[in-house]
């Protein structure tokens, strides 16, 4: 008995712990980011602005999914949907940034380097492909 | 290539699919804008005709996400038509999986869950807009009586 009502006590202390330290380790990050942000260019300023403001507009996304599926969809798939593709994109830009870096060229992205980021994910799994064969690009 | 070469919207409509390939090497720098308007995009012959559905707003993330601040919008276009496909195969996927012929937002945390970024994101996304809800809903049965 009393072992194991140690046990479980023990464990919910631990998980008590856990979420007091990753509550202390996000008011950090929230503290760094606002030292970081106050200290921006305005040119700095202005991307992140950009960076964070920019979004899909959600009546263009939901249509593109209920032209997709035939039903509608809910308002958290909208939400979902258009959250993942802003992270896709980032990942498509950085990428192909350090293509254009690599290569000794500079912005703005030329379609050269998007093609190369594309292939450059597809091999590390990053773009589903479902299909066998399918050309996008000449 | 001028690397001062500000706007992208150069590409004639006319110009064959295999075109886009020279244009980085092109010194000449024709005035034509009509392609940032033109419902059919003529350079990724792969879409055809539509129409483009996110210009403005790729614009802002790619350069949010450190592309210049005025990006090719040949760029743009391939950057449109992928996350189209993204969003069509992600679509597909959700649909073949759990109640079938319909995407719901646990498929779509399933699909993803490999991706921590991807994944990370959603969370937080959904998140958030449950306590918004949340926020909204208190707010509103706090006025209720006035």
């Amino acid at each position: 008995f009393t072992s194991q009502s140690c046990a479980a006590k023990k464990i919910k202390i631990e998980i008590k712990e856990k979420k007091e330290k990753k509550h202390k380790v996000d008011e950090d990050e929230i503290q760094k980011m606002q030292i970081l942000v106050s200290s921006f260019s305005e040119e700095q300023l202005n991307r992140y602005e950009m960076y964070r403001r920019s979004a899909f507009p959600k009546a263009a996304i939901k249509r593109l999914i209920q032209s997709i599926t035939g039903t509608s969809v809910s308002q958290n798939v909208v939400i979902a949907m258009s959250g993942i593709s802003k992270v896709f994109v980032g990942e498509v830009v950085e990428e192909a940034l350090d293509v254009c870096e690599k290569w000794g060229e500079s912005p703005p992205l030329q379609p050269k380097h998007m093609r190369e980021a594309v292939r450059r994910l597809k091999s590390r799994g990053q773009i589903p492909n479902s299909k066998y064969k399918k050309i996008i690009f000449h | 290539m001028s690397v001062s070469r500000a706007r992208g919207g150069s590409c004639r409509t006319e110009k064959p699919v295999f075109a886009v390939e020279t244009m980085a090497d092109e010194e000449e720098d024709p005035p034509f804008e009509e392609d940032t308007e033109e419902a059919g995009g003529g350079t990724d012959g792969g879409q055809g005709k539509r129409k483009r559905l996110f210009s403005k707003e790729l614009r802002c993330m790619m350069y949010g996400f450190g592309d210049d601040q005025n990006p090719y919008t040949e760029s743009v276009d391939i950057l449109e038509d992928l996350v189209i496909e993204f969003i069509t195969e992600m679509t597909h996927k959700a649909m073949s999986i759990g109640r079938q012929g319909r995407v719901q937002v646990e498929d779509i945390v399933f699909l993803i869950r490999k991706d921590p970024r991807k994944f990370a994101r959603v969370k937080d996304l959904l998140t958030m807009n449950e306590e918004l809800k949340r926020a909204r809903k208190a707010f509103d049965e706090a006025n209720y009586g006035s």
